[in-house]
């Protein structure tokens, strides 16, 4: 029924497509299916629901909101500064790449007063940072093949900027938004062009036939050039006018990005389901080492005593009976401190039948507690 | 009705009669009925005696100071910038039902958590649309509201183990991931004031955080259900979920799910932002990697029993229910199938509660555990899509083990013979050699 639908969406009206959704499919899930309200294949390969009879899957919708919407005129026109202001991102056509200049010389100074100490030494990585090098770029892009799954006891990939990244605007734009990483959006243009250069140093690039050696000055029209070695290293094809198509053609195949798909001839098995290769497999070693440890223990937390403000402690708890009689330091007090202060204690914090609700309601610890009985009795602050 | 109804009753007397029998028998409900009596019943407990905490306190409630161990939390081997760039998974072996509460959703940034100023708040939207504009946080709330219920899932969830398992923990193998009820406007219904321009093919969302994190989103899920939220479970986003507002891809990498979102500019072309370029794409055998790749796959866990909440406690013959979580990014959980023996033969499991689209859905099965027993649990979900999770040889056959990302293999807990449960996985030693 829905490769039916999608046939017939191709020449069907958007409204007569909806239609059909909602005949074809009816009953509970009548709203769902794989064609989008364009009528073509939804993006990502999965389902959609579009909105029938008011709903949308199981969700009801106020259809209000579709008719009227293009008539609500919220927020105003930013004015051409806070574009500017906010419009910063740099795209691979130098879409937003400032002018100016570093040289590799100018990076690696920088680098050493600002980045070293999470990058590492030439930016070998460390402490959980990521490496910005791990040597030519150009080599190590060969090195993407080396899968560990043909061989568990092989080096595997080696994905770092020069070896893996497709584009060089990314570099400088995330330098510009991003780094240092404590202080970010602190560079000036013509130093993040002197960190690029940096990096592209350490990683042992060339531009337009020219070796990017430590004299190197990285301008905007030089950054531009920068082919990177795995350009072509990703799937699906993003770029261009029909970039949607294509996703959606490459998601139309569960093989493409490892998923199985019972309507694309995956098999649902129920019974002697495994190959006899499979065996159980446990943790070797593992990750360990969290943070706060594991527990599902139900006791009471560690608790540590925190000191109270004594005064307001009585004005929010006791005031309203103790202001009238047993008042703090009043002679009336006599009586009961000749009992010695143990039983005071013992009798406020327990309560008492006369009427004193243990702690006084309170959930002080008992040393928090005595400190306002001391109070209390003395009509001092200790 | 009344019939049914004294059924019932009738049931219940002979079920009660069946069981006072078994009881004069001398079987395990006699030991049950030992004569010791249990303190927690006969002494008034202190909370009894006392009075409470007065409506006053705890203006705005915290949980049972008892549930103190139920936490996020961390491992510094996923952690960079002094867990700046990190990520605090979810303890998904105490979730109940289909919603994560706020405290305890899984929390990951590039920069560190941003504390928005909402006075300050702005949204931007421009690029490849008729007219630009700029929203305050009022202006954008004053938009017609939609609530949904979604899960939001780390595309790295369980991405550390495409070698072998490594976590002897649900917390930390498949706790990359929530699910909420988020409240927001459909990206489509501010634009159908704004106009999209025909050429528009890529919306960039940025945030405003430390990260300046930004995405490239194809206009095709713009305009079907993309959100701009900012209610979470019935209050404000939390500061770890973008306060004030975020973008949500219902079923999509929660890295595209953008926080303290910033701007939206709409383009023919897309950006290459950091985050779809160095990471979040996934390496195949043949040296080429998945860019873009947007959706969650089917997907699912045992929740109960797991590494962190064993059986050790069971006794023989007791009935105990297997409790799961399955969800799919791609649409509807339809089924759930269940193995007792890593995935040899399967049952299918009932699913149980609300089944919403792109959301955690529940699914149960009853067991009679055996004392002494051992069993491999393992689950396999599949959605309205057609999908259906694979065995690790088959995924890692065509993805190779290079991928880190969107790994969605059947999972496999392993209850020992004393009820001890571990995280294994079943899988041909060495992986299958690919072609």
């Amino acid at each position: 029924m829905l490769k039916l639908n999608r046939k017939l969406l191709a020449t069907a009206s958007v409204a007569a497509a909806i239609a059909l959704l909602a005949v074809g499919c009816g009953g509970e899930t009548g709203t769902a299916g794989s064609t989008q309200i364009n009528g073509k294949a939804t993006i990502d390969g999965g389902t959609t629901y579009p909105v029938v009879n008011d709903k949308t899957g199981p969700y009801y919708v106020n259809p209000q909101v579709a008719a009227d919407a293009s008539k609500i005129n919220n927020g105003r026109v930013p004015t051409a500064n806070e574009l500017a202001a906010w419009d910063k991102d740099i795209m691979p056509d130098g879409t937003g790449l400032p002018e100016g200049s570093g040289s590799v010389e100018e990076g690696e100074e920088i680098y050493d007063a600002k980045c070293v100490m999470c990058h590492g030494d030439f930016g070998s990585g460390g402490g959980g940072y990521p490496a910005l090098s791990k040597g030519n770029a150009y080599d190590l892009q060969k090195t993407l093949t080396n899968n560990r799954v043909n061989d568990p006891d092989a080096d595997g990939p080696t994905r770092v900027f020069g070896s893996y990244w497709p584009q060089v605007s990314t570099l400088y734009w995330y330098i510009k938004d991003g780094m240092p990483h404590p202080f970010s959006k602190s560079l000036s243009a013509d130093e993040v062009y002197a960190l690029t250069a940096y990096v592209l140093n350490i990683n042992e690039f060339e531009i337009d036939g020219v070796e990017v050696d430590d004299e190197y000055v990285l301008d905007r029209e030089k950054l531009l050039k920068v082919k990177m070695p795995n350009v072509d290293g990703f799937e699906p094809n993003i770029d261009g006018p029909n970039a949607l198509d294509r996703v959606r053609a490459y998601y139309a195949n569960a093989t493409n990005f490892g998923a199985q798909n019972l309507k694309q001839g995956a098999e649902r098995c129920m019974s002697n389901c495994q190959e006899a290769s499979v065996k159980v497999i446990h943790i070797n070693g593992g990750i360990r080492g969290f943070l706060p440890p594991m527990s599902d223990v139900r006791d009471l937390p560690a608790t540590q005593e925190v000191k109270i403000d004594v005064k307001e402690a009585y004005k929010n708890t006791c005031a309203m009976c103790h202001d009238s009689y047993l008042a703090p330091g009043s002679a009336e007090w006599k009586p009961f401190l000749a009992e010695g202060m143990d039983v005071v204690y013992k009798k406020a914090i327990h309560g008492t039948e006369g009427g004193m609700p243990a702690k006084g309601g309170t959930d002080l610890s008992d040393s928090n507690f005595k400190t306002v009985v001391d109070y209390i009795t003395s009509g001092k602050v200790k | 009705m009344n019939n049914q109804k004294d059924l019932n009753r009738r049931d219940f007397f002979r079920k009660t009669a069946a069981m006072s029998v078994t009881a004069i028998a001398g079987t395990s409900l006699v030991s049950s009925n030992a004569k010791a009596d249990d303190p927690a019943i006969m002494h008034h407990p202190a909370w009894g005696q006392k009075w409470g905490d007065p409506v006053t306190k705890n203006r705005y409630g915290v949980p049972s100071k008892y549930e103190h161990n139920v936490l996020r939390r961390n491992t510094k081997l996923l952690a960079s910038g002094n867990f700046r760039a990190s990520i605090a998974v979810a303890p998904i072996q105490e979730s109940m039902g289909i919603i994560t509460p706020n405290g305890l959703f899984f929390s990951r940034s590039h920069g560190g958590v941003a504390h928005v100023d909402p006075k300050e708040y702005r949204l931007m939207i421009h690029g490849l649309v008729e007219k630009p504009i700029v929203l305050t946080l009022e202006q954008l709330k004053r938009y017609p509201s939609v609530t949904r219920t979604h899960f939001i899932e780390c595309p790295a969830n369980g991405g550390q183990e495409w070698r072998g398992p490594q976590f002897n923990s649900i917390q930390f193998a498949k706790g990359f991931m929530s699910c909420a009820e988020w409240t927001g406007v459909y990206l489509k219904t501010i634009l159908e004031d704004l106009g999209l321009k025909p050429e528009a093919q890529w919306m960039l969302a940025e945030g405003s955080d430390n990260s300046e994190m930004g995405r490239s989103i194809p206009v095709e899920k713009v305009l079907d259900d993309a959100m701009i939220v900012w209610g979470q479970n019935g209050e404000a986003l939390r500061p770890e979920q973008g306060y004030p507002v975020r973008i949500l891809l219902p079923g999509w990498e929660g890295n595209l799910c953008v926080k303290w979102l910033k701007r939206l500019e709409f383009s023919a072309e897309p950006w290459y932002a950091k985050e779809e370029t160095s990471k979040y794409t996934a390496l195949k055998p043949s040296g080429k990697a998945v860019q873009h790749f947007y959706a969650n796959e089917v997907n699912s866990t045992v929740t109960s029993p797991s590494p962190e909440i064993d059986w050790k406690d069971l006794k023989d013959g007791d009935i105990v229910e297997i409790e799961g979580l399955a969800w799919s990014g791609m649409g509807t959980i339809t089924a759930v199938d269940f193995s007792l023996d890593g995935g040899k033969n399967y049952v299918e499991a009932k699913l149980k509660g609300l089944v919403l689209p792109k959301s955690w859905t529940r699914w149960s099965y009853l067991h009679t555990y055996k004392k002494g027993d051992t069993l491999l649990l393992t689950s396999r979900a599949i959605d309205d899509a057609g999908y259906i999770q694979p065995t690790i040889d088959q995924e890692t056959t065509i993805m190779g083990v290079e991928s880190v990302y969107h790994r969605n293999a059947v999972e496999t807990w392993e209850v020992t013979a004393t009820g001890e449960v571990n995280h294994v996985q079943m899988r041909t030693p060495g992986g299958i050699k690919n072609a």
